[in-house]
């Protein structure tokens, strides 16, 4: 089957999936034990108000119609409003969203730039003591609760040491002198379009802590596979023949065995980004982070169905384009993968 | 600079709808008619946009006389049609408190600066117009002009002494001095404030001890004497709010359709003990319902107290010598206070060999239970109660007048008598405040002597400010709310 097929067929299967996960959870908030009308109102409602918010909200048609209403307005780009804030769920998701991509993104990153050679070294020097090291990080790293590490992280770097930043994305001299122009909610990226390097800085500074907390899951993660696939790959026939035939050290790890090895790693670092997009909700609240998880979080907890289909549907496009992105990925980087 | 750590995000800065902790922000940018003061203070209310007020003998017809020469944030000047507009908008869009808004039938600009309301019925649009929600004036031309999207982007369009020059939303809000403030600014006075939206307490505790910030509140009540002891340069604010936590016994299912029952439920919990073990300087055991600071609130009501042998001795009288039977008790789930309340009251039950079964649900799930048949709902529902504005009425009413369709009143209690009493109270508020106040007392008294609740403890406020913040006096009618306009940095 072509890529082209392939990718088409694949985008018409994520259709269904999203019709489905939008039924599914579309219904699933009206089943719950729920009144948005009275969530609408407030905390202290009274019936008329409750009466007329259930008018106002379409919330007196039968269920089928409020979905095709609901699913009418996704299709132009209308997620609806939020129970809670009465405010669009679109305009907050423009919010939320990039401030989490770039969190789990920085994340990922350092997972990749530290969890990958140090699986390779792993793989490599089976059974010696740098073996034994590495293999220590990635269970410390699997298993040491996220918001543990995080507050210990704070306690040290900010509370005895001064040095970096305790939460939030940017400081306050920032925000009130240097204020980074939203262009794609990216920090990062809107102040370098603007060149505000000042602010650029900072928010680098800013993302460190978090960032490497949210990361080492994911190291642990990058290591253990790659030096399980490591060290499979490296007993393959044609690594003792690039080895013989004096192919540098270097480059027989990190070039001819990692291509092969690396697969399963960036299968399931790819998952767990997905993942984090909502899963860093104690990253989030432990740095003040304003992301997706904590939005979505507080929706739960005042049972803000709007925003939870929404994000459920957010979360689940990310799902399916990352998964299609990481098997044409596998089948470019390993020609015996067929697509089909 | 003012930096205010907030543990919570602003869910709407919409001055028609915000109905939650985004007062911080809006009473610092808009202005209602009156102001409540706090509690010690001499008078009960202080002018803030009117500057004298009046109503006929029978509190329906209420005169406000506005303050001149005010501008709104926008340029647009401040004046009664202004005010018409903002009370009519804000009950056209129907969210929040603006149901206090109901009694009002007309409202008819006598002049410029003079704002005449026309009443349905009785009521006490003083205070009415005193309220931290749904009360603040605004500009109809930004109103007008602008969706509601447009406040929550960061903007505002008040009378207040401070504007919003950014909002980075569940980030940070900064706020700026608003030049045209027409009480005028001194030296010494803040020229911006910043919140920060931090959710986790510690991070709060830390920023507060270090310095990075000036003001917050909701720190781990654990943590309270550790801050007490090495951070002389915290200053704790203790004072009390105008929330309580109540367990409204379910006066339609057996066993506790008989009030000799309910009266000994009354005596099995163990008040101060709780209290002094788990809560501390949190909180105080309630007289009645009205809480603590707030008119209305008499110590001179009886309370209950723990006493397993007058519950025993009650609930032999109600033919339950041996106890024998089972209740249950729903509360929030994650509110770790009321799950301990339930632990311990459980304890107490088994003395009697009364069985409680004790269950956190989600508000809505809890909520959802107790509308529904009394017969099936769950016999004790506790949850916390605070004012949309501050009068007695608020918890009488909303609690325990009779309902036809069950909101509030989760004990389904219906007492005409009660009823006639609060009703009449509530219409002599806006005429003779001392008289209702009296009456507002002895429907306290009905209350306690039908046990239709047990009314567990009136909450505190507990704030944190740094030491060389000067000005600040918590008001409990705002919750948490700082005026930083009052406030000068030493």
């Amino acid at each position: 089957m072509g890529w082209l097929d392939y990718t088409l067929r694949r985008l018409l299967m994520a259709v269904l999936v999203l019709v489905s996960v939008s039924l599914i959870t579309f219904f699933i908030a009206r089943v719950i034990p729920s009144d948005p009308a009275a969530a609408w109102v407030g905390p202290h409602p009274t019936q008329e108000q409750i009466a007329k918010a259930r008018l106002e909200l379409g919330l007196d048609r039968p269920l089928w119609e409020q979905y095709l209403r609901y699913v009418g307005a996704l299709l132009r780009g209308d997620f609806g409003t939020s129970v809670r804030s009465h405010q669009p769920i679109l305009s907050d998701l423009r919010t939320y969203l990039p401030a989490t991509l770039e969190l789990v993104i920085a994340a990922m990153l350092i997972a990749i730039a530290v969890g990958l050679p140090l699986g390779v070294l792993s793989g490599a020097m089976k059974g010696s003591l740098v073996d034994h090291l590495t293999r220590l990080v990635s269970i410390a790293g699997v298993s040491m609760p996220t918001f543990w590490l995080g507050l210990l992280l704070q306690l040290f770097f900010f509370g005895r040491l001064g040095i970096l930043p305790i939460g939030a994305r940017v400081s306050n001299e920032v925000a009130l002198y240097f204020p980074i122009q939203q262009i794609t909610g990216f920090h990062l990226v809107d102040s370098a379009i603007t060149g505000n390097w000042f602010a650029f800085k900072i928010v680098l500074v800013h993302l460190i802590l978090p960032s490497f907390t949210l990361a080492t899951y994911s190291i642990g993660l990058a290591i253990r596979m790659t030096r399980s696939t490591m060290a499979e790959v490296l007993g393959e026939t044609y690594i003792l023949a690039a080895r013989v035939a004096g192919v540098p050290e270097r480059l027989v790890l990190f070039v001819l065995a990692l291509k092969n090895a690396i697969i399963p790693t960036i299968t399931v670092l790819g998952l767990a980004f997905v993942y984090s997009l909502t899963g860093a909700i104690l990253v989030e609240v432990i740095f003040s982070w304003p992301g997706l998880g904590t939005y979505v979080t507080n929706a739960v907890l005042s049972i803000d169905f709007p925003v939870i289909v929404s994000v459920t549907l957010v979360v689940t496009i990310f799902y399916v384009f990352i998964n299609l992105f990481l098997d044409l990925a596998q089948a470019a980087l390993d020609p015996r993968v067929r697509l089909q | 600079m003012f930096v205010y750590a907030h543990p919570t995000a602003f869910p709407d800065l919409d001055p028609a709808r915000s109905f939650s902790n985004d007062s911080v922000i809006t009473s610092n940018c808009y202005e209602t008619l009156t102001f409540y003061n706090p509690p010690g203070s001499e008078t009960l209310l202080n002018p803030k946009l009117a500057v004298s007020w009046e109503s006929n003998p029978e509190a329906t017809e209420w005169t406000f006389h506005l303050r001149e020469d005010v501008t709104f944030q926008d340029g647009e000047p401040f004046n009664a049609e202004a005010v018409r507009y903002s009370i009519n908008k804000t009950k056209e869009i129907g969210v929040g408190a603006s149901y206090i808004w109901d009694p009002v039938e007309e409202i008819e600009v006598m002049d410029e600066y003079t704002i005449k309301f026309k009443l349905s019925y009785a009521a006490p649009l003083d205070l009415i117009a005193s309220s931290g929600y749904q009360a603040w004036i605004y500009s109809p031309k930004a109103y007008e002009e602008h969706p509601t999207e447009w406040f929550n982007e960061g903007n505002c369009a008040g009378t207040g002494p401070y504007t919003i020059e950014s909002y980075e939303r569940g980030s940070r809000l900064v706020m700026a001095r608003n030049e045209n403030y027409w009480g005028g600014w001194k030296p010494g006075q803040f020229e911006k404030v910043v919140f920060e939206i931090n959710q986790d307490p510690l991070v709060n505790q830390q920023k507060i001890t270090a310095g990075a910030a000036d003001f917050t509140y909701e720190l781990p009540p654990d943590n309270i004497p550790n801050i007490r002891q090495n951070y002389p340069e915290i200053v704790i604010y203790e004072n009390p709010s105008f929330q309580n936590l109540v367990g409204l016994l379910n006066t339609k299912k057996p066993p506790l359709d008989n009030v000799l029952v309910r009266q000994a439920l009354s005596y099995s919990f163990p008040y101060e003990q709780f209290i002094t073990a788990v809560l501390g300087e949190r909180a105080s055991q309630a007289y009645g319902v009205v809480p603590k600071g707030m008119w209305g609130h008499s110590d001179q009501l009886a309370q209950y107290s723990y006493d397993l042998d007058k519950a025993k001795q009650l609930l032999a009288e109600a033919g339950f010598a041996d106890g024998g039977f089972e209740l249950t008790m729903t509360y929030s789930a994650g509110d770790l206070d009321e799950q301990q309340l339930g632990e311990v009251w459980k304890a107490e039950l088994e003395k009697l060999n009364i069985g409680l079964n004790v269950q956190g649900m989600a508000w809505e799930a809890q909520w959802d239970l107790a509308k529904s048949d009394p017969l099936k709902a769950q016999d004790i529902f506790v949850m916390y109660w605070w004012p949309d504005y501050v009068h007695p009425y608020s918890f009488l009413f909303s609690m325990f007048h009779c309902e036809e369709s069950i909101l509030f009143n989760l004990g389904y209690y219906c007492n005409p008598d009660y009823d006639k009493m609060i009703d009449d109270g509530f219409v002599l508020s806006g005429t003779d405040r001392q008289k209702a106040e009296e009456m507002f007392v002895q429907a306290q008294e009905i209350l306690l002597e039908d046990a239709v609740s047990l009314f567990f403890y009136d909450v505190a406020n507990i704030h944190y400010a740094r030491s060389d913040i000067k000005g600040f006096k918590d008001n409990p009618a705002y919750p948490h709310v700082v005026f930083v306009y009052d406030l000068t940095r030493e």
